[in-house]
């Protein structure tokens, strides 16, 4: 009945006599950003957990496609095309770049007891799939603890773009990072949902999520407090719903600067 | 709502290429390739193993000789055979350490249940398997034992290391009622299986046949140098090919002045080996330089891009290093005159109060410094000073005054040079600099050679050094004629070929061991002959293929096939250099028997060596070739990462120790095989050296950064210096101290190489780069697309 591609109904989530989560309702589609902000301990690290498979929904219903689901591993949730990029990133910081890319996929020739990985292949994919996120890496050599945060979550999402992933779920990905390493993060969310992926993207700055969100979820303490297309609701709205205050406003006024960039 | 803080797409894609024309210079920072090559971490001690062989080839002379190879390399082989596994472990994040008793108790074991005596009586053939299958099982054990409780690998190999010591001296005196297990070749099955664990092949003798080599081998010097000659010219090809921008067209009068350069080298040369002057070598010996210098100099002008020499200038501190540079230059020189060359007495001259004087401050300066580094307050490559004031006068009780020149000549010339190279690198451009640091070279070496009295002197050592300061020259030209990449190269093009070179290996493998299994030969040898002439067979097609598609076509990634060629050409050089003798050594060591028949001294290689080998070169092709190395390195850099990643984790790790202590029972067997009788405490100990010779090959003690190869160096150079120690006939007694000190250095040079060689090089002109060396440029067809629509 429903066209949406992953819907979310009434997800709750219990630890124990604890309520994590409960009330969740959203919906997600191919080319459109949504955005679930909320302060430290709103529920924003279980509701990635339910989507990532890590853990299981109590209540309510998740619906891809038109079927109900639960994602009992996060293999699984990788096979229906759920990716996850965490916030500590998933990367080997020793590795090159490109072997983090193919790190557990990597793509092989030869016959079985000289089997061995297509490196030039390998290097040139990550190179060309780098390049589509709009970074020019000039040697996928380098080992990725010689990237800054910012290029490391490109890494990271190219990665999940590039193994058929179809909904990208980014975790925090602007926390640890400057203003203007933010902007180029949000340029990359864009570019992200462009190509078609339908992006979640967890944030607990309403400044980055307004500009390249077209749906908000907010939590607090573990309830749901609406779910809101982008015109239904302005930048201030959003903010004033989330505890705001003047330090936001610097932000915005950062966020500006960076945009004009 | 407020629309300016709306990102839209548009304003993505102009945000996009108003960064992108801001550092295009930046991007002009293309890694080079000599800068990746020292990035890796087997590096150090390759370049280590050099100076090694080269000291102790100095003072020892039958060090250098096929006996003196044969003998560290035993030695080598038997610590490698594991170090190479152990580094796979450490590469995973774990260590094992209860693969030294391992090796001992698989020997044990197979012995108890083979013999009838005070065994169990079941031959060889059962209880060979049976070891493997306890040795497999113990890893397993030990792997499990790590994933399943979380426990560090050092507690729960510390704990099998214990059990396995008191089994092996428990069952050993159970049933013999000594503590050593004996009688192994009394045992069913013993031929067989001495065939395979207990083979040797000899050099000189039935294996190595003089007669079978003919005496085409015994111009071994020609041939090596003649090999190290054109495989560094390869390499060094090779490096341009990756480094410089290629022109779009030939350029004329380049080829004419290449010609005409490599035709006077080559004359140069040709008279350089048909006379022996001292006027005649320095005549020839320059018309043969300034013939290879030209020869480049045109291949550079003939291909490659002319840069822009705008950008010419000095740094700050240039002029301090190039007086610091010919100082250390000229005291080297110095030295070697005070001290007597021939003087093989003990050097210990700091062994009065001086010395003790001396010892005392370095011990003080050592604590001190430490203290503050601790503190922050100096680096703490400070300490390292002091600890070399300890270790100089300890040193002098160990080596000879002969040693001692050798080594204080080396490591001043080496640090001279290393000077001069610094302050090449602060002068653009930095051809004259660079090209008199490589006349300095040239000089040293001919300062050698009318030093030197031996003819290997005279001849290797100088051969070499001019090649050095002829490989720096030609670079030093290729530098400032040729404008360098902005980006990678591609691979290269004939990836058919290097198919048809492979399988003409195989058949010709195939021929040559067909042809030894009917010549009558065992068939290990046959295969090893096999192979190794096979192998040659295709290395010399990759080289003739390499070599057309350079010279006849356009393909613009032979650069890298240049480079393996040159690589594969200078280890055979090394391989020609060790294993084989010339003719005035053989007239030496050789005496006629009465029936007119040559009667030479054998030099023997147990299969241990070539087990050795072939663990150094499987290993490495895992680690860096396979999806199991990649996974090997993932589990040891970000075991979570890699797990959610979907790498199995588990099975890696506990795969690792199973290879670990698969390859103890080889090593089991080996010793075994061996000595027939075993002692109840053979390899318990050795687990640290495992892990030094490790740590000396590059592996980092924390896990997910390190290479197989260089655990296999560090075996080689553990060997040298235990062997070399006897041959040059110094105090043993301070052995282990110079081990730890070599052990100290290797990690101090790997961490400073590794630092140095991961920053990007910092152009005149150009913004810094930041760490990542990433630019971020606009997707083409991003914009495109958008301003059509």
């Amino acid at each position: 009945m429903s066209s949406d591609f992953l819907e979310l109904k009434n997800l709750s989530k219990f630890y124990g006599n604890i309520i994590a989560l409960t009330g969740v309702t959203t919906t997600v589609n191919p080319g459109e950003v949504t955005c679930v902000l909320g302060d430290n301990g709103a529920g924003k690290s279980t509701f990635i957990k339910i989507l990532a498979g890590v853990h299981q929904h109590d209540e309510g219903e998740l619906v891809l496609e038109g079927n109900k689901v639960r994602f009992a591993s996060p293999r699984e949730a990788l096979t229906a095309g759920i990716a996850t990029v965490y916030q500590d990133l998933a990367m080997v910081p020793l590795m090159s770049v490109w072997r983090n890319f193919f790190l557990g996929q990597e793509p092989k020739k030869g016959v079985w007891p000289f089997r061995q990985i297509d490196i030039d292949k390998s290097k040139m994919i990550a190179k060309a799939e780098m390049a589509k996120m709009g970074i020019d890496i000039r040697d996928t050599e380098q080992s990725v603890g010689t990237l800054s945060g910012g290029e490391r979550q490109s890494v990271a999402i190219a990665r999940a773009s590039y193994f058929g992933a179809r909904v990208l779920i980014l975790d925090e990905p602007t926390s640890a990072l400057g203003v203007k390493q933010s902007g180029v993060v949000l340029r990359r969310i864009v570019e992200a949902r462009d190509q078609g992926l339908a992006v979640i993207f967890i944030t607990h700055n309403p400044n980055h999520a307004y500009p390249v969100g077209d749906r908000f979820v907010i939590l607090q303490r573990g309830r749901s407090l609406g779910n809101w297309a982008k015109d239904e609701l302005s930048q201030s709205e959003l903010t004033q719903l989330m505890a705001g205050g003047a330090e936001l406003e610097q932000l915005q006024h950062e966020l500006s600067q960076t945009s004009a960039n | 709502m407020n629309e300016s803080n709306v990102i839209s797409a548009e304003q993505v894609a102009a945000g996009d290429s108003a960064v992108a024309d801001e550092p295009l210079d930046e991007r002009l920072a293309l890694r080079g390739p000599i800068q990746q090559l020292l990035t890796r971490p087997e590096i150090g001690a390759l370049l280590g193993a050099v100076g090694v062989w080269m000291l102790f080839w100095l003072v020892s002379a039958p060090f250098g000789t096929v006996g003196g190879t044969a003998n560290f390399l035993d030695v080598a082989a038997y610590l490698g055979l594991m170090a190479v596994p152990v580094a796979l472990l450490m590469i995973g994040g774990e260590f094992d350490l209860s693969a030294g008793a391992m090796t001992g108790a698989t020997a044990i074991i197979a012995i108890l249940l083979a013999i009838d005596v005070n065994g169990a009586g079941l031959g060889l053939h059962l209880a060979v398997p049976l070891s493997l299958a306890f040795a497999l099982a113990i890893g397993w054990f030990n792997g499990t034992l790590v994933e399943k409780t979380s426990l560090p690998s050092f507690i729960v190999t510390l704990g099998t290391f214990f059990m396995l010591i008191g089994a092996k001296l428990g069952f050993s005196k159970l049933f013999t009622n000594k503590v050593l297990v004996e009688g192994l070749d009394e045992a069913e099955g013993y031929d067989f299986w001495n065939g395979i664990f207990g083979a040797e092949w000899l050099r000189n003798g039935h294996l190595w046949d003089e007669r079978r080599w003919s005496g085409f081998w015994l111009l071994r010097d020609e041939i090596w140098a003649g090999l190290l000659i054109c495989g560094s010219l390869a390499l060094l090809l090779g490096l341009f090919e990756l480094t410089y921008a290629r022109r779009s067209k030939l350029n004329v009068s380049g080829v004419v002045i290449a010609l005409a350069g490599a035709a006077a080298a080559l004359v140069g040369f040709g008279a350089l080996l048909e006379l022996d002057g001292r006027n005649s070598n320095i005549v020839y010996g320059t018309l043969t330089a300034a013939g290879m210098i030209a020869a480049v100099a045109g291949w550079c002008r003939a291909r490659y891009e002319r840069p822009d020499h705008s950008d010419s200038g000095v740094s700050p501190g240039w002029i301090k290093y190039l007086l610091a540079g010919l100082a250390a230059v000229g005291a080297a020189v110095v030295l070697a005159v005070v001290m007597n060359a021939e003087d093989s007495s003990q050097l210990g001259f700091f062994g009065g109060d001086f010395g003790r004087a001396l010892f005392a401050l370095g011990i003080a300066l050592v604590g001190v410094l430490a203290v503050l580094a601790a503190l922050g307050r100096v680096s703490p490559g400070y300490p390292a000073i002091g600890a070399v004031l300890v270790a100089v006068p300890s040193i002098s009780f160990l080596v000879t005054v002969q040693a001692a020149r050798a080594i204080l000549f080396g490591g001043l010339a080496l640090i001279g040079i290393t000077l001069l190279w610094s302050a090449a690198s602060r002068v653009r451009p930095s051809v004259w600099v660079t090209g008199a640091i490589s006349v300095v070279i040239a000089l040293l070496a001919f300062f050698i050679q009318s030093e030197a009295g031996s003819r290997k002197i005279r001849v290797e050592l100088f051969t070499l050094l001019l090649l050095v300061a002829l490989v720096l020259g030609a670079a030093a030209v290729a530098r400032y004629l040729s404008a360098s990449r902005t980006s990678a190269p591609p691979p290269p093009a004939f990836g058919r070929w290097t198919q048809i070179c492979a399988v003409l290996g195989v058949a010709a493998t195939v021929i040559f061991f067909a042809v030894e299994v009917a010549d009558g030969d065992a068939v290990l040898y046959a295969l090893i002959t096999g192979v190794t002439k096979g192998g040659i067979t295709a290395f010399i097609a990759y080289t003739l293929v390499t070599a057309v598609f350079t010279l006849f076509t356009r393909d613009e990634g032979v650069g890298r096939a240049l480079v393996t060629v040159g690589i594969g050409t200078v280890m055979l050089a090394v391989v020609t250099r060790m294993l084989f003798v010339t003719g005035a050594e053989l007239e030496k060591i050789c005496t006629v028997g009465s029936d007119g028949e040559l009667r030479c001294p054998q030099t023997q290689f147990g299969v241990v060596v070539l087990s050795f080998v072939v663990f150094a070169a499987v290993g490495s092709w895992v680690l860096t070739r396979t999806q199991f190395g990649s996974w090997i390195m993932a589990v040891g850099g970000n075991k979570e990462a890699a797990r959610s990643v979907g790498v199995p984790a588990a099975r890696t790790k506990t795969t690792l120790f199973m290879l670990v202590s698969g390859a103890a029972w080889i090593t089991g067997m080996l010793i075994a095989f061996r000595l027939t009788a075993v002692q109840a405490d053979v390899g318990d100990g050795n687990e640290f050296r495992y892990i030094i010779v490790a740590v000396v090959g590059g592996c980092l003690l924390t896990g997910g950064y390190g290479s197989a190869l260089g655990a296999a160096v560090g075996a080689v150079i553990w060997g040298m210096i235990s062997q070399g120690i006897g041959f040059a006939q110094w105090n043993s007694d301070w052995r282990f101290l110079v081990l730890g000190a070599l052990l100290l250095v290797a990690v101090l040079v790997n961490n400073y190489v590794r630092s140095r060689a991961e920053k990007a090089p910092v152009k005149s002109g150009a913004t810094v780069p930041d760490r990542s060396g990433i630019t971020i440029i606009v997707p083409k067809g991003l914009t495109r697309s958008k301003e059509e629509g």
